[in-house]
This record gives structure tokens, sequence and C-alpha cells, in this order.
């Protein structure tokens, strides 16, 4: 079929066309990212310290608190980004974000019940969050179950909130009965990537890479999941098992992410909304960009969470929801919803 | 008549002696009634209150320093009780709400007949609160603390053991001041696992530091508005470096949450840290604590850590 052939080659052209262009943008935001920020050391004394000079204290900034930073906000983008991309195309549901599901509610929800349960920040283990993850994953795939929830974007959605506002009311009242961990807590409710402990950068990119690596092996089944379930199962897949593999890998993203940076909502969205903007709603292909697209806008969020209200940071998440909200609201009232 | 039913004679006497009595005691009471400007306008109080009321953090610990007990008490922020240092003295105080939202009814079944409210008080709670006793809301912002102090112990006809408690907490910083490190920089923090909460010096903490001749950072100057800033930026964390630094702990496991700190490769740069001049300190008392009790408890703190 050389038509085929000719659009996929040219579809092939314009992938890696975007893809090196994503590349670039993400390589200005990671010079961003160590070039400013809310503190006294300016940008051109940051480029000093990149350049070789010994300023002692521009170098710690840079280097440990701002490096450290842009390294965790390009693990936790990657994974946000491929996690949303994925959840899009298992539920296909153009809407499905981890972050208005629930799932990452679910991860910051049982990291503060260990809190409250006696565990201190610090030593909250990543198992803890992804459990959570899984939880809220599990409740997504029940309720996608559900007639008429399922088959509705937008009811999924409603779902998905009512199930985060839930396990945010239960949050705050623990928050009221428990003081002793309220500082500790509120990072939980938030999410920000400043102050990490620089464990987290031991242990989150393994967790994240080993999550990518399986997910290659389920984007073949859901493009052909793509094409409806008849078509799936012809070609040889299980589309029950193909859901739930991916709904494992997404718990894992989304519960490594929020372990190292709290909840983030939105970014989940707006990836794979851009990507499939740019190259169609196949997965092989929102897939990679969004890998690219994720990192790029969390650390841009980042940027911006620290040069709005110095010498304060905002919350990230603020700054995501700022972006996506109206992203969300486009989404829903663009005439078609794109059917994955 | 009285001749006709001489059982009732002696009701009678029974009765017109209360009525002297309770006259006595309304004129006695005219002339104790005190004119209180409050921010919502003069209220009248008269006698000396038996069942106060304190809506306020500030309000508990001026009733308790004043040697009197609550008739009902707010739970201080996300606590079920009273603050800890107020807790023995406010031992069996009815919890009458939250610092969120006050419970009507159970002010109500308090009988009280004065209401201390905090300055935060709005006026739709005010309206419901006066209707059940006079309540007192004080004029005074977050820097007036001794003000407001004055304000509810006047209402509670207390005003001498509350000037003499004052007093008091001034001669003790006169001893204090000189066993001081003079001019040395002291800042008062709340540690967030993402960077320090800076707490203004316009608040009893702040002021107590300066009259003790001790100097307050730039940062915590700044904020006239606010009792304490929003998260401060790591690469920011220089700015509330000091001689010393207190870290406000919300939790009583203090010990914990200097450790947690400690981690943070900002934190450990700073001088305070370095020089091992952390020190936690109860946040109930040094963030959102305000009065006699709690300046003393400052003092107590300052003088058990700085004084030479």
């Amino acid at each position: 079929m050389p038509v085929t052939s000719i659009v996929s080659a040219r579809r092939q052209r314009s992938l890696l066309t975007f893809c090196s262009a994503w590349l670039a943008l993400l390589a200005v935001t990671v010079v961003a990212s160590l070039l400013m920020g809310a503190g006294q050391v300016s940008p051109a004394r940051a480029l000093a310290v990149l350049t070789g000079n010994q300023d002692h204290d521009a170098r710690f900034v840079v280097y440990e608190l701002r490096g450290q930073r842009t390294l965790l906000a390009i693990i936790v983008g990657m994974a946000l980004g491929a996690a949303g991309t994925l959840l899009q195309s298992a539920t296909r549901n153009p809407l499905a974000e981890p972050g208005l599901l629930g799932v990452s509610a679910g991860a910051s929800f049982a990291v503060v019940l260990a809190i409250s349960l006696g565990a201190s920040a610090a030593t909250v283990h990543f198992s803890v969050a992804i459990i959570g993850a899984m939880v809220g994953c599990l409740l997504v795939l029940l309720v996608t179950q559900v007639r008429y929830v399922g088959d509705d974007p937008v009811r999924l959605v409603l779902a998905g909130a009512a199930f985060s506002a839930m396990l945010g009311a239960i949050t705050t009242l623990m928050l009221l009965f428990d003081q002793r961990s309220a500082d500790e807590i509120r990072f939980w409710v938030i999410g920000t990537l400043a102050g990490r402990s620089s464990v987290a950068l031991w242990w989150s990119p393994p967790g994240i890479l080993l999550a990518l690596a399986l997910m290659t092996l389920l984007v073949r089944p859901l493009a052909a999941l793509a094409l409806g379930e008849h078509i799936a199962t012809g070609l040889g897949h299980h589309p029950r098992l193909i859901r739930l593999l991916t709904l494992l890998i997404v718990a894992v993203l989304v519960g490594i992410a929020t372990a190292v940076a709290g909840p983030i909502a939105f970014i989940g969205l707006i990836v794979p909304f851009v990507a499939r903007a740019q190259t169609g709603s196949d997965i092989r292909r929102t897939l990679w960009l969004s890998l690219l697209i994720g990192p790029t806008l969390l650390l841009l969020a980042d940027v911006l969470s620290r040069l709005a209200v110095k010498p304060y940071e905002l919350p990230i998440g603020v700054i995501t929801a700022m972006i996506g909200a109206p992203v969300l609201v486009a989404v829903v009232r663009s005439r078609r919803l794109p059917t994955l | 008549m009285l001749t006709r039913f001489p059982a009732s004679r002696r009701a009678l006497r029974h009765c017109s002696l209360t009525l002297s009595l309770l006259a006595g005691v309304s004129l006695a009471a005219h002339a104790d009634d005190r004119v209180i400007d409050t921010a919502y306008g003069k209220v009248t109080v008269s006698g000396t209150p038996g069942h106060v009321v304190a809506l306020d953090e500030q309000a508990v610990d001026t009733v308790l320093a004043v040697g009197a007990k609550p008739a009902g008490a707010l739970a201080t922020r996300g606590a079920e009780g009273v603050s800890n240092y107020l807790k023995d003295r406010a031992e069996g105080v009815p919890i009458v709400g939250t610092s969120r939202e006050i419970n009507l009814e159970a002010v109500l079944a308090a009988q009280p007949d004065l209401i201390l409210a905090g300055a935060r008080l709005d006026k739709t709670m005010y309206d419901k609160l006066s209707q059940i006793a006079p309540t007192i809301v004080p004029t005074s912002s977050l820097a007036q603390w001794k003000d407001s102090v004055m304000t509810y112990a006047t209402a509670m006809n207390k005003a001498d053991e509350a000037q003499q408690a004052l007093q008091q907490i001034d001669t003790r910083i006169a001893a204090l001041k000189p066993k001081m490190p003079a001019g040395a920089t002291v800042s008062v923090v709340r540690w967030m696992p993402q960077g320090a909460l800076v707490m203004s010096s316009h608040l009893i903490v702040g002021e107590t530091l300066q009259a003790l001749g001790l100097k307050t950072t730039a940062l915590s100057d700044s904020l006239v508005k606010k009792p304490h800033s929003d998260i401060l930026s790591l690469e920011n964390l220089s700015q509330v470096d000091g001689d010393w630094m207190f870290l406000a702990t919300l939790n009583e496991k203090g010990k914990e949450a200097l450790d947690n700190a400690r981690q943070q490769p900002a934190f450990q740069r700073l001088k305070a840290a370095q020089s091992n001049h952390v020190v936690a300190v109860d946040g109930q008392v040094w963030s959102s604590g305000s009065g006699i009790l709690a300046a003393n408890r400052l003092l107590d703190d300052l003088e058990q850590n700085l004084a030479n």
C-alpha cells in the first residue's frame, strides 16, 4: 500500500520535527531553571558559575538547589506526561488525567494517612504513595465500568472530581485532628519541587525509568485498542488485561511523582492535549512527544512559581492549575471531543 | 391584709429583703459600670462577671492570668483543647468551638455574662453573640497586644490585676536584659519541608526580643500586616539567618522538626545552624500565643537559652 506508507513516512518525519523542537524547548527551560530563582543569585552570576566561576554561594544555589529541582522536574514531568497519555488512552477519554480522576489524590491521601499514623515525612517510602495511587486507579477503572459514566468523558471527570473532593475532605479532617503533623501534611496537599531531600533523587529515576520501559510494551496493544475492542481482540490482544496493566503503570508513575513532589494536577491533561494537537491521536506518536512536553511544561511552571512572589515561592500546583484550567475548559467546550 | 394571712408575712419580708439586696447590688453595679471601646462600638459592662466565655487565644490567656477561670474557651488551631501552655490552668474548662467555628449553642449553654472575642470576629457572629451576653471585640491590631489584654481585663473588672501582671513582665524584662547577648540577631521561623515561614516581628515575640535589646531580621520587620510570611524560597534562607534561630513547632515533636530542617543542605549553611544556635520551641506560644502567660513563657525560653 504505497499511499499509507507515504502518509506514515510523512508523519514519521513530522514526529521527528516535533520531537526535536520540544527537545530544544526543554533545553531552554533547563537553562532557565538553572539561571532563574527567587534568591539573590542573578542570572548573570549563575551563568558565571556554569562557566566555572568559584562563587561558593552561587554554586550552592545553582547546583544544589536549582540543579536538584531541575532534575526532579524532568523526572516528575516525564512521569506525569506519560501517565496522562496512558490514562487517556486506556480509558479512551480525552479528559482523563491522574490529577482530575483522583489518582494523585489517592497517592497523597495515602501519604498523609501514613504521616498522621506516625511516619515522618522524611521517611515516607514511595511504596505508600504507589499503593494510594493504585487504589485511586482501581476506582477509576471501576467507574469506567459503570455505564454512562465510563462512556461520557465529562461524567468521568465529574466522578473523579467527586472522589478527589472526598479524599480532600478526609485529609482536611485529619489535619484538624492532628496538629502534630500539620506542617508536614500541608506539603502533600499542595505539591512543590522545592526542598525535596536528595534521597528522592536516588530512588525515583530508576523507578520511573523502569515504569517507562514497561510502558513501551503496551504501546502497540494500546494503539490496537484505539481501533475498538473487537478489532483489538481480533488482532490477538486482551483489552481487559491491557487496561489493567496500563493502569498499573500509571499508578507507579503517579505514585512516584506524588511521593517526590506532592500532587500536581493538570500536567497529565495538558501534555497529551498538546501532543494530540500536533501529531494526531495515535498513542505511538503522542506518547514519545509527551515524554518531552511534560518536563518542559513542569519546568516552565516551576520557574514561574519561583519568580511570581519573590522572595517567597508559590506552590507549583497553583501555577499548573492556572495553566491547566483554561485548557480543560477549552477541551470540554470544543465541539468535537476527540474520541480515542 | 397582712394580718389576715400571717403566714405570708414572713414570705413578704423575705421578698423585700431580696428586693433590697438586689437594689443594693444594682446600685453597686451602677457605680461599677465600665464603658468599653470595642471594634463594634461602646459596650457597657457592670459588676464582676463570673461566667466569662473566652473565644480567643489571647482572651483565654488573659482570663487565666488574672486568676479567673473561663466558663468556656475555644480549642486552639487544630487541637482538641486550649494551647498546651494553658492546659494546667484551664483544666475542666468546656470547649465551645474551634478557631474556625464558634458553637453558639455551646456558648449559650455556658451561660456567660461576658464574652471575650478575638479582633477578627465578624459582624454577623458578633450580632449573635451580643444577644447572649455583652461581647468584647478589641479594636487593636496585631501589634498592640497589651491594649487588648487591658480591654479584656477591664471588661472583667480585673484591670488592676492585669496592670500588675504587665508591670511584672516589664520588671522581668529589665532584669533579664543585661544577661542577654546585646545586639544579637534573633529570627523566629516555622519550618516547612520546602522552606521557612517567617514570623512577623510586630507580634508579642518580636516586641519582647526588641525590649530585651535583641535584633530581629529585616524580613520579619517587613511583615506588618500578616502574622507570618508565605513560604520563603530556600534560595533566600540566608535572609532569616542570625546569631540565634528559634524554630517554632506546632507539634510536640520539636526535635523531629529540627532534625528535618537539618537534613536540608540550605539549612545547614546557616550561621545559626553551624554554631548550634537553633532552638526548637513551642509554636503555640512562639507563633500563635499572645498574652500575659504567653509573654512569661517566652521569657522563660529566652532566659533558658540566651541568658549567660
